[in-house]
């Protein structure tokens, strides 16, 4: 059967975020997103990282914490989240003061509301890679170096040992040029990960499978309820100083975005018809150096 | 390795009785499901009954989940039953209300998508408590032993060990076929089963076979839409749709191979059945291609926009529930307004896209399954080593006559193999003799057992009470003294005793022969039949339609292996695979899996498998 443990304490950090999909995404005259008109809903990112830590909570038993800032409809993101990872605690940390944060100002709420969970023992903490309205990807490491925790990203799987409390994660990166090479990392607990996109969560025992259906189950009636769940907290039930946090908090401000213009393309194209062994030779040879340019030396 | 009680193998309806009933005796078992929804890969006609014997006792599905009939999603309590004889443009009816109501309670149309949903839902709430459930989504592929518990194997989790294992794998068993507990069922122990389903609106339904609200009417036909097989027709009403299909024998169809699908065809263009389908159909007028591109696209767009509002409105008009719902939810004042939108929009169609609306019928889903012939094939001995065998697996299908039953024997099966699991449990003796002997012993008590083996005299004596219009010359010609023995109540006794001693295998083929199915239909119907004309002919879809219209999670390697490509059973195969997977290329026969229905007419010379966990056929009715 599966390990239960209520050793494991996990928090996830998501995002209301603009829903792009087709259909439901309304742009200006200028281009720039109608946030009035386009509907918002979980983050794709978020919704990823919500899944990864359903997956400890199936195969740990791990206690689920949600976390966002937003504003009081943020509160739906908590409710998808909670559907997807049947979450035992919702937070949001909602302030006036919180508005026109940065990644860095961000982080210090964040900080502040992943420490009031459990008592400050996480022993884990996911992300989204990052958001798909803004882009940076900064908001996780700067809250794992808040939190001082070792900083694991793109994971696409991962493994906790609960005697040792190692955990085990699979790592999606570009080595030396190339993409997609699988690095196998270790770490003791705490952690903080941020979860890749291809991310999949996999059960493949039976006791797992039977954990998720119930949970699955828990997290629709839970959902249902999810106010029941919730907590609100702001700026003093945080504990943060007021200066790190908002607009004077933030160090950095968005000026000005900008379309990025098209790149010519880089790429030498030509055309070989194979319509004789030479041509098919020339082939060979191309790929050949191409490939031999891959190798890492 | 992970360990359980019990492993339950198919989650069809014999499948999820089993694990209710465990969780009803507060046992711990968990089933392993292929599909990716309990549902999603059965199929049946089909009436689902609950039986009251005479003698001895079955275990019905009232029995196993208390709150069916409370808000089970079955389609109409069956409250008329009719077999039809038929020849060309003539049919004679026989109303045989009576062989339905026999030692029965009730008998409901069902869909198995949505009925065994239904069951899952409960029995994995009940299954929940005992730290079981169900596991879907997975494919069992070997069994071994260590000790004495079963080792299972499956494509998708890390192996499990279980105690006793019970095996509701359906016709085309795996279970069976690897441990070899029992041999493939040839094609004389087996029927093979089409059946489509057809869009009715409820309100149609009701005013056409004159039944109200929770009744049903099911309809049975021989004759000539058999083209010469063994076997016959049947229609069901369900709630908003029928079930039209065909069950024929699948020696028969060795025979002579004929298409499935020309089968389910022949039916449906029989006038009585035409009549009965056929509806208002809206069809699209072609699109002038002379018009700008955006204007082609946008009036593709708005045609296909109001014939959909228009089969909904039309749906909801019709159906007193959905009727309700609209005029509650302020949406509609009236009954009258509905109709009137309804016009509206019917109107807007005609006048503006030129759009026709004819009398056709629309098919919603085809499919096709093997379905075992008990009388033939049950096992003697449903067991072996720890496996205990129900249902369609144990080859327990009951085929009578017109009557085809094998979800409610399946279900007392199920009852019977946990109550003995139960008791191994309690024992921890989980032996051949104690465990499988107990379950063998329980089955043989069964209503079911009994009618795979003798004739009942007294279900007999309705059909030929039902049959006294028939003019004996027709009858007399073939069956005239039989008839003469079984008109006098003594007589038959004594007959009935004497067949039974003879034995079902020696009468079989005297009475399932193309005589009783074609030939006495076919003259009866022509000497004293009513004409019957259609109004119409229905546009049939092709095979190619109807595979386009199912719906797949395919899978790229083939479940299916040809042993031998240029044996004659193989050839056949070429006609009778219901979806057209087989070809001839060169003198070999080659298959191409990804249209597979999963029907298993194919099992019996090929390495058969099911899909991979997931993969494969997702039927939406069933
Ligand atoms: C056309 C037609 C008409 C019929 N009419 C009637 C009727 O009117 N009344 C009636 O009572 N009966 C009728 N029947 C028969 C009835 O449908 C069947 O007897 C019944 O559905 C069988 O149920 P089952 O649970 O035994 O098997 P199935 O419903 O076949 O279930 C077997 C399950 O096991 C799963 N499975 C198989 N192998 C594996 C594996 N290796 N690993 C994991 N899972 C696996 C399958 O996915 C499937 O869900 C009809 C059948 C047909 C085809
Ligand atoms: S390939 Fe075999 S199992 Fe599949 S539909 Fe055809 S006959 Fe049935």
């Amino acid at each position: 059967m599966a390990t239960t443990t209520k050793d494991l304490n996990v928090a996830v950090i998501v995002k209301l975020e603009p829903d792009f999909s087709e259909g439901n995404v309304s742009y200006n005259a200028d281009g720039t997103l109608n946030r009035a008109e386009t509907k918002s809903i979980l983050g794709p990112h978020s919704a990823i990282a919500s899944n990864a830590a359903f997956y400890a909570k199936v195969k740990y038993g791990a206690r689920v914490a949600v976390g966002t800032m937003g504003p009081p409809i943020a509160e739906s993101a908590l409710q998808q989240a909670q559907l997807l990872c049947d979450a035992d605690e919702l937070h949001l940390y909602s302030d006036r003061i919180f508005a026109g944060a940065d990644t860095l100002a961000t982080a210090e709420v964040l900080k502040a509301g992943i420490s009031k969970v459990e008592g400050g023992k996480v022993d884990v903490v996911f992300s989204g890679h990052r958001a798909s309205d803004g882009e940076t990807g900064q908001t996780g490491p700067q809250t794992a170096w808040k939190l001082g925790y070792t900083f694991l990203g793109n994971v696409i799987d991962y493994n906790i040992d609960l005697e040792s409390r190692l955990v085990r994660a699979k790592r999606l990166i570009s080595l030396q040029g190339f993409y997609d090479i699988i690095e196998e990392v270790e770490a003791p607990l705490p952690v903080f990960i941020s979860i890749d996109p291809s991310y999949n969560a996999f059960f493949n025992t039976v006791s797992q499978r039977l954990a998720f259906e119930k949970y699955q189950k828990e997290a629709r009636s839970r959902a249902e309820n999810y106010k029941q769940f919730l907590k609100v907290l702001n700026t003093q039930q945080l504990g943060i100083d007021p200066k790190l946090v908002g607009l004077p908090g933030s160090p950095t401000i968005v000026y000005k975005v900008e379309r990025i213009p098209k790149a010519k393309a880089s790429r030498k194209a030509e055309v070989i018809d194979g319509t004789n062994r030479d041509q098919i030779a020339r082939v060979v040879t191309n790929m050949y150096e191409v490939l031999e340019g891959m190798v890492i030396k | 390795m992970e360990r359980y009680d019990v492993a339950i193998i198919g989650g069809g309806s014999a499948g999820l009785a089993a694990l209710k009933q465990l969780s009803n005796l507060n046992k711990q078992a968990i089933l392993i499901e292929a599909g990716k929804k309990a549902g999603s890969k059965n199929l049946s006609g089909g009436i689902l009954y609950s039986k009251k014997p005479k003698h001895g006792k079955t275990y019905n599905v009232e029995d196993v989940y208390p709150e069916f009939l409370q808000d089970t999603p079955v389609e109409r309590r069956i409250t008329q039953y009719m077999l039809h004889a038929t020849s060309r443009d003539k049919v004679f009816t026989m109303n045989l209300t009576a062989a339905h109501e026999y030692q029965a309670n009730f008998g409901y149309s069902v869909l198995l998508n949505k009925l065994n949903g239904w069951f899952a839902k409960q029995a994995s709430e009940s299954a929940g408590r005992q730290g079981g459930g169900i596991v879907s989504g997975v494919h069992v592929r070997s069994l071994s032993w260590q000790e004495e518990k079963t080792v299972i194997e499956t494509d998708e989790l890390e192996p499990f060990e279980a105690k006793a294992v019970i095996a509701a794998d359906g016709v085309n068993s795996e279970v069976a076929e690897m441990t070899g507990a029992r041999a493939k069922f040839t094609p004389e122990q087996l029927y093979q089963g089409v059946k489509v389903i057809v869009k009715l609106p409820e309100g149609i339904i009701e005013e056409r076979f004159g039944i109200g609200p929770d009744e049903g009417a099911a309809h049975l036909f021989a004759g000539d839409i058999t083209l010469n097989h063994i076997g016959g027709g049947f229609l069901y009403t369900n709630l908003d749709t029928l079930s039209v299909g065909a069950v024929y024998h699948y020696d028969s169809l060795m025979e002579r191979p004929s298409e499935p699908y020309t089968l389910v065809d022949a039916l449906l263009k029989n006038p009585l059945v035409a009549e009965f389908i056929k509806d208002q159909v809206a069809v699209k007028e072609e699109i002038d291609k002379n018009m700008p591109k955006e204007e082609q696209l946008r009036t593709r767009f708005a045609v296909s926009k109001l014939i959909k509002t228009w089969n909904e409105l039309r749906d909801s008009y019709h159906s007193r529930a959905l009727r309700k719902k609209l005029i509650e939810s302020g949406k509609y004042k009236s009954e009258d307004e509905i109709k009137a939108r309804l016009d509206s929009v019917q109107n807007e169609l005609a006048t503006k896209y030129d759009t026709k609306f004819v009398t056709d019928y629309v098919e919603l889903e085809y499919g096709a399954k093997l379905v075992p012939d008990g009388k033939r094939c049950a096992m003697k001995k449903p067991y072996y080593k720890n496996i205990l065998f129900v249902g369609d697996a144990a080859g327990r299908g009951v085929f009578i006559g017109p009557r085809i039953e094998g979800l409610n024997v399946g279900i007392d099966d199920a009852v019977r193999a946990a109550n003995a699991v139960a008791r191994a449990i309690d024992r921890n003796n989980f032996s051949t003799q104690y465990m499988g002997e107990s379950y063998s012993q329980s089955i043989e008590e069964s209503l079911y057992t009994r009618d795979m083996k003798e004739i009942d005299k007294d279900y007999l004596k309705i059909f030929l009470d039902a049959a006294r219009d028939v003019p004996k010359d027709i009858i007399g010609q073939r069956y005239g003294m039989v008839f003469r023995l079984m008109s006098s109540g003594t007589l038959r006794g004594l007959a009935v005793g004497f067949a039974n001693i003879l034995g079902y295998d020696k009468l079989l083929p005297l009475v399932e022969s193309q005589d009783t199915y074609v030939q006495v239909p076919i003259e009866v119907a022509e000497k004293i039949g009513r004409q019957f004309q259609a109004t119409y002919e229905p546009t049939i879809p092709t095979i190619a339609q109807r595979i386009a219209r199912l719906k797949y999670d395919d899978d790229r390697v083939s479940h299916i292996k040809v042993l031998n490509p240029k044996s004659e059973f193989m050839k056949k195969m070429v006609t009778l695979c219901p979806t057209f997977c087989y070809s001839m290329e060169g003198g070999n026969v080659t298959l191409q899996h990804e249209a597979c229905i999963e029907c298993g007419t194919c099992a019996k010379e090929t390495e058969w498998r099911h899909p991979r966990g997931e993969k494969g056929i997702i039927y939406q009715y069933g």
